[in-house]
């Protein structure tokens, strides 16, 4: 579903990515792990198509379609959704009313019929309780004064009600308390699909103990030092990135 | 005065000189024009002004509106339902299109009798003749004490003490310029044709009432014109007055305004500016919290585009103990747009326990659009609260991305979000029909910002 291939971006002149190799298929759950600055966050933005930074080499392909060459709206009509480190706050635009005009530009780009406002609703709702969001949430503007939390269970609902086929959390987990861990991980867990596949991208091994990954890589420097199962998790765990030095080298 | 002034004000005198001042405010009027004469049209050191470009106006020979007659039913498309209306055409009251308000002393200013006359007589042109001036350094409107010298006709509204008026009255001041005037260009000068649109609201104590000001041309089309109205609100104690003032001119047209509220104890004035259209629009706002307890909200927004410029030159003064003022002006600029925002707040010293907020924001969709702020704050007093804060700056490029990366393409994206800039301002209609009609023209506003300055 997703290949990249030999990725290097950058930012401002500062080589990001050096070389990034990483195959997603479809059902499966793979977890990018790496200490602050080894690029994770990059990889994301890049992804999911931010303008700010420069792929110098290597390419990006979704279902065999060419990333490089898609705006950030037509990757999410193409399925990809990026679960932001940050979700940004938008005053004056409710959040709701913004879920149905995302949902909406989707449908109408994949020639689907528009929701109407009822369809929507009952959409909305029934996977607002699916990530057991408050649906005071909804009728609040998009971010705009939400609790570190509920800006995270903001990009899950919105996970859910977009049902993206490749879905990329960068660092959902940072920041949340134990039970608003469980709740993003049941949430993310009941999307679990034949025919999605999520990149779970994340600093600490906790919350793999709930989203239980297919495979796990290590990101250091910008490239990926080492692939393996979710045993790799716990081996991170204990020994710390400092341990991986040695692979970068040989890598 | 130079004499380059001479040459600009000549004309405005002739006006007065064929029209005398009779009637229950002439003396007032004749006090006027020697104000005007006096003072001149500003020039481009005089500080407020001098961002202001009057040359176009200046320029031209003004001559009175008087062109078209408005046909059966040309007012309908500005009406709001469940309203009361005055329907005014080149500044003349036209009876036929108008359904005044009933329990409220409303007359044509052309034709005062009675009550009306003594209404005129007390509290027509306080503003402009000093009975309630601002402080000395505010000097003299040359704008305002044109129209009171000038306006033929206008609209005076007593609200009694006590009543609460359920409906809304909505005055409109409709532009219809004729055909000729528009066609006069490279002559050896151009004329404008002119009208001094005139409103005065007397809220008499512990009533409440809601008027809308709507300014359009029947012709959105039409020609370069030139309205300078002025208005002016005497808030009685415990009263509510809501004002809204629609500016939706031709984009050709000259519009340059001038309002004054004096809010007395306890009262509130709750005034709310739109400006859409325009080529060079100015709108002067003063108001006097002269009892304690007194209350003034003033919010405003302009959306530009084109070379269309507008400038609010705000003045508050705090002159009782326990007075509060709150503005918010957003403003959308794109294009080679311009405008100033010039916000005087002035606490005198018996106004202790002032509360004032003054905030400007403004939202620039093009390199070319240039918006100026200037807050200002002048306090006598020593326990006050008093902020003011002003941002220029870009669409949140981070909101961009987040909408995108939903699904949300390009336009829609950004359409959300100077709408939701520009709503903070516009949802604060309470009257529905007046609220969707903001609503709609903010959108068509937007749309055609959109389509020109999108910029890739």
């Amino acid at each position: 579903m997703l290949r990249v291939s030999d990725l290097h971006a950058k930012v401002e002149e500062q080589e990001i990515l050096k070389g990034v190799d990483l195959e997603v298929k479809a059902g499966e759950v793979h977890a990018v792990m790496g200490p602050n600055g080894s690029g994770k966050s990059t990889l994301a933005q890049v992804l999911a198509g931010k303008e700010d930074y420069e792929i110098t080499a290597g390419s990006l392909e979704l279902d065999g379609e060419d990333l490089q060459e898609m705006a950030p709206e037509e990757r999410a009509h193409a399925g990809l959704f990026l679960a932001f480190q940050y979700p940004v706050e938008i005053p004056g635009v409710g959040n709701s009313y913004f879920l149905k005009a995302a949902v909406n530009a989707n449908r109408k780009a994949r020639g689907e019929s528009e929701l109407d406002a009822m369809d929507f609703l009952k959409l909305l709702r029934e996977r607002a309780t699916l990530v057991d969001v408050d649906e005071a949430l909804l009728r609040r503007p998009v971010n705009d004064g939400f609790s570190g939390g509920e800006k995270k269970r903001n990009e899950i609902l919105q996970m859910a009600v977009l049902e993206p086929r490749l879905a990329v959390l960068d660092e959902t987990d940072s920041g949340l308390d134990i039970d608003a861990l469980k709740t993003v991980a049941a949430g993310v867990n009941a999307l679990r699909a034949e025919n999605r596949a999520f990149v779970v991208i994340t600093h600490y091994q906790r919350l793999l103990n709930y989203i239980v990954p297919d495979h796990v890589h290590v990101l250091l420097d910008g490239r990926i030092v080492r692939s393996g199962g979710s045993e790799l998790a716990h081996e991170l765990e204990e020994k710390g990135y400092g341990g991986f030095d040695g692979a970068r080298a040989e890598a | 005065m130079t004499t380059g002034a001479d040459t600009r004000t000549g004309p405005y005198l002739e006006l007065f000189a064929g029209r005398g001042a009779g009637g229950p405010v002439g003396a007032r009027r004749q006090q006027a024009i020697e104000r005007f004469e006096a003072a001149g049209f500003p020039g481009s050191r005089d500080e407020e002004w001098r961002q202001t470009n009057l040359g176009p106006i200046l320029r031209a020979r003004p001559v009175p509106a008087s062109g078209q007659v408005l046909g059966d039913g040309g007012a309908l498309p500005f009406l709001y339902p469940d309203c009361d209306s005055m329907v005014f055409v080149n500044g003349r009251y036209a009876p036929a299109a108008s359904s005044p308000p009933e329990g409220v002393t409303a007359f044509s200013l052309a034709d005062p009798a009675g009550a009306g006359a003594d209404l005129l007589a007390e509290h027509l042109g306080a503003s402009v003749d000093g009975r309630a001036s601002c402080s000395a350094d505010a000097g003299v409107h040359p704008f305002a004490a044109l129209n009171t010298a000038l306006f033929e006709d206008g609209v005076a509204l007593g609200i009694p003490a006590g009543a609460a008026l359920e409906r809304p009255i909505q005055v409109l001041w409709l532009s219809a310029p004729s055909a000729d005037a528009a066609a006069a260009e490279g002559g050896a000068q151009a004329s404008i044709e002119v009208s001094f649109p005139r409103l005065l609201v007397v809220a008499g104590e512990n009533s409440q009432a809601s008027v809308i000001e709507t300014f359009a041309a029947a012709d959105p089309a039409a020609g370069g014109y030139f309205v300078c109205p002025a208005a002016e609100f005497v808030c009685g104690a415990g009263s509510v007055v809501r004002h809204t003032r629609l500016q939706a001119d031709a984009a050709g047209a000259f519009h340059l305004g001038f309002q004054h509220a004096r809010v007395d104890r306890s009262a509130a004035f709750d005034s709310s500016s739109l400006a859409f259209g325009g080529a060079l629009v100015r709108n002067d706002t003063v108001a006097l919290l002269d009892g304690e307890g007194a209350d003034c909200t003033l919010d405003g927004l302009y959306v530009l585009d084109g070379s269309q410029f507008t400038g609010n030159h705000m003045r508050v003064e705090h002159r009782q103990p326990h007075t509060t003022s709150h503005q918010l002006y957003k403003g959308v600029l794109d294009g080679q747009a311009r405008s100033v925002f010039n916000g005087r707040i002035y606490v005198h010293q018996a106004a202790q326990k002032t509360d004032a907020k003054q905030t400007n924001r403004n939202l620039l969709l093009s390199k070319a659009a240039l918006a100026n702020s200037n807050p200002q704050l002048e306090i006598f007093a020593d326990d006050v609260r008093c902020t003011h804060g002003s941002t220029i700056g870009r669409l949140d490029e981070e909101a961009l991305f987040y909408l995108r990366a939903r699904g949300i393409g390009f336009e829609e994206a950004h359409g959300m979000l100077v709408h939701a800039f520009a709503r903070e301002v516009t949802d604060k209609a309470t009257f529905e029909p007046l609220r969707r009609d903001l609503e709609a023209r903010l959108f068509a506003s937007l749309n055609g910002v959109r389509s020109n300055g999108q910029g890739g």
